[in-house]
């Protein structure tokens, strides 16, 4: 199981960055940064925080919305590069949005290949040619530069469910989610993708009240749903509660119980 | 020289172009660019250096860097006092919202140090790439002016910015000179203008009334003092103008089938350059102050030069210009 701390959205940078941290000193994997109203660009975010913190990996939920995915591959690419190939983009459908959402993953992925590339979908054609546009057209065009990343890591979320599995990429459930319903989401596309949806990351929101709790959930979480990702809410402090009381106890199918008692006695 | 001096000198001389190319004459490992430009911009914030700057340009082979903010911002992480500027930004390729958005971010995250220039863009390609027709730049420029400000108020539900990121006109053209003047914006002019024409812009700008923005001015400067290293500097710096014009379109056709328009284009780049001593560098920036240049952005950058020279070039820019430009800054100058 692997885990990324997702503090409050802030446009604090010095904030960010104790949290960031704290996160890196518990051996958690990385951050998660959140669009909201008073942080509509956590891309932005990230890349400020790439210069700030090293290893983790910064994963980034973002509306697709009305947006050109092409441009949005971009800025993908450029915040990936500035980190060192430490980006996860996590594509949320926005509300209404969700017929074009499939769609949208297609073209991300297809500008961040390494090739020349045509689309011709039912909301985006790339390139365009409108007949308005006369010198120097391409019938193939490139995005530059590419990502650091082999593949850029894309996840969907939200209402995208059945969008990114059926495409094989890491789908973040809300906290919310029926982990039964998740289950059964996941063998549909299994049964239908076969080995290629193999190695998808299994993820969902989660917070943290009490540790012994997390740890049934997220145990029962891998039952349900194979969950091998936990996005848990909080800052400094629930980094180091993580650290030290869940991410020990959710690595191995079983633990054998006399380490359980050994962390007991010594008050972890 | 007195730290005071120095400090207000290097004050009104931003730096430029982070473009992030990696071009046949000088091929980069990306990942390593992408870093220097956070180490450069560290070494620019010690020296003293108002701010750096990078451009936009989209799906070249060089890699010219798309996203020009989400460049910035990881300077932004790194720095605390150097602003951050776009020369330009080319703000018609973008949804009004998102860019106002991306800037507004980028602006709070870096406590206030964006200086974005905007211009329109001149690519079809780029265009037809994201869906958009180049003939409706100039509406699509005027629909940002508009959006941008509304959106940093406050007027479409998020936090307001105060005051916002500074905005800087590209461009000469009469329309981007008038643009400017009705929103009372700052101008950033391209480097192959004469000091005349600065003055030219600013007598445009004036006659439109009430405008009292500031005028800065790109150059491309590189101080050699060694006449036969300043000419081989020249030679290379014309052979990276001469390969960027791959994309050029000059009266209607590539550049590069209309040989003897793309050799006066690189006449006029080189003879605007410059490239020499610190005292011819300094005799060429103080015409543009006279002319009336508020600000200065020296492009020291131009992709071809090795991290280690560029940072040498850093550091005689601060050691050298200072001195021979103090009586000519204004003290007023670019502050807000």
């Amino acid at each position: 199981m692997r885990l990324l701390l997702e503090p409050e959205p802030d446009t604090d940078l010095d904030a960010l960055t104790a949290e960031a941290k704290a996160a890196h000193a518990a051996g958690l994997d990385g951050v998660m940064l959140r669009q909201t109203r008073a942080v509509p660009v956590p891309l932005i975010v990230a890349a400020a925080l790439a210069g700030r913190v090293d290893d983790l990996l910064l994963a980034v939920e973002v509306d697709v919305g009305d947006r050109h995915p092409f441009e949005l591959a971009e800025e993908a690419a450029v915040v990936d590069l500035v980190s060192a190939g430490r980006l996860v983009l996590v594509v949320r459908p926005s509300e209404g949005a969700e017929e074009e959402y499939g769609e949208a993953l297609d073209l991300l992925r297809t500008a961040l290949t390494a090739r020349p590339f045509r689309f011709e979908g039912r909301r985006w054609r790339v390139p365009a040619e409108l007949p308005e546009n006369v010198h120097n057209l391409e019938t193939h065009i490139r995005l530059m530069p590419s990502p650091a990343q082999v593949r850029l890591e894309i996840w969907g979320s939200g209402a995208g469910r059945d969008a990114a599995l059926a495409r094989g990429l890491g789908y973040l459930a809300d906290a919310d989610a029926d982990p039964d319903e998740l289950g059964r989401a996941h063998d549909r596309a299994t049964a239908a993708l076969g080995p290629a949806a193999i190695g998808a990351p299994r993820a969902r929101r989660e917070s943290l009240s009490d540790s012994d709790a997390l740890v049934t959930r997220l145990r029962a979480g891998r039952e349900a749903f194979g969950q091998d990702w936990a996005v848990v809410a909080g800052g400094s402090g629930e980094a180091t509660a993580l650290g030290r009381e869940v991410r020990p106890r959710v690595q191995l199918h079983r633990l054998n119980p006399t380490v359980e008692r050994l962390w007991e006695a010594n008050g972890r | 020289m007195t730290d005071d001096v120095n400090n207000r000198v290097l004050g009104h001389i931003g730096l430029g172009l982070w473009t992030m190319r990696s071009m046949a004459l000088h091929p980069r490992n990306r990942v390593a660019d992408y870093r220097a430009l956070g180490e450069d911009a560290v070494l620019a914030e010690q020296l003293g250096f108002h701010s750096i700057w990078s451009a936009e340009h989209r799906i070249w082979y060089d890699g010219w860097v798309p996203a020009p903010l989400h460049a910035l911002a990881h300077v932004a992480g790194l720095t605390s006092r150097l602003r951050m500027g776009t020369a330009v930004l080319l703000a018609t390729q973008h949804d009004p919202y998102t860019l106002a958005r991306t800037a507004a971010t980028l602006d709070r995250v870096s406590g206030g140090r964006l200086d974005l220039g905007i211009g329109l863009g001149h690519r079809d390609v780029e265009f037809d790439a994201l869906g958009l027709r180049r003939d409706q730049r100039g509406r699509r420029m005027d629909e940002v002016l508009e959006v941008m400000p509304a959106v940093w108020a406050g007027e479409h539900g998020d936090p307001p910015v105060e005051p916002g990121p500074t905005i800087w006109m590209g461009g000469m053209a009469p329309r981007a000179l008038e643009r400017a003047a009705a929103k009372n914006t700052n101008v950033i002019l391209p480097q192959t203008l004469r000091p005349e024409q600065v003055t030219r812009c600013l007598d445009t700008l004036h006659s439109h009334g009430g405008w009292n923005g500031a005028v800065g001015v790109l150059r491309d400067v590189w101080i050699e003092p060694l006449p036969r290293r300043a000419r081989s500097m020249h030679t290379r710096f014309v052979n990276n103008f001469r390969e960027e014009a791959g994309w050029w379109i000059l009266k209607g056709k590539p550049a590069h089938e209309v040989p003897d328009l793309l050799e006066s284009q690189m006449a006029r780049v080189a003879d605007s350059s410059l490239i020499g001593s610190a005292d011819e560098v300094a005799e060429g920036l103080r015409a543009l102050v006279d002319a009336g240049a508020d600000f200065l952005c020296l492009r020291i950058n131009f992709d071809l030069v090795s991290q280690a020279e560029l940072r040498d070039q850093m550091h005689r820019v601060a050691a050298e210009l200072p001195s021979r430009l103090a009586d000519v800054i204004s003290p007023l100058g670019v502050e807000r």
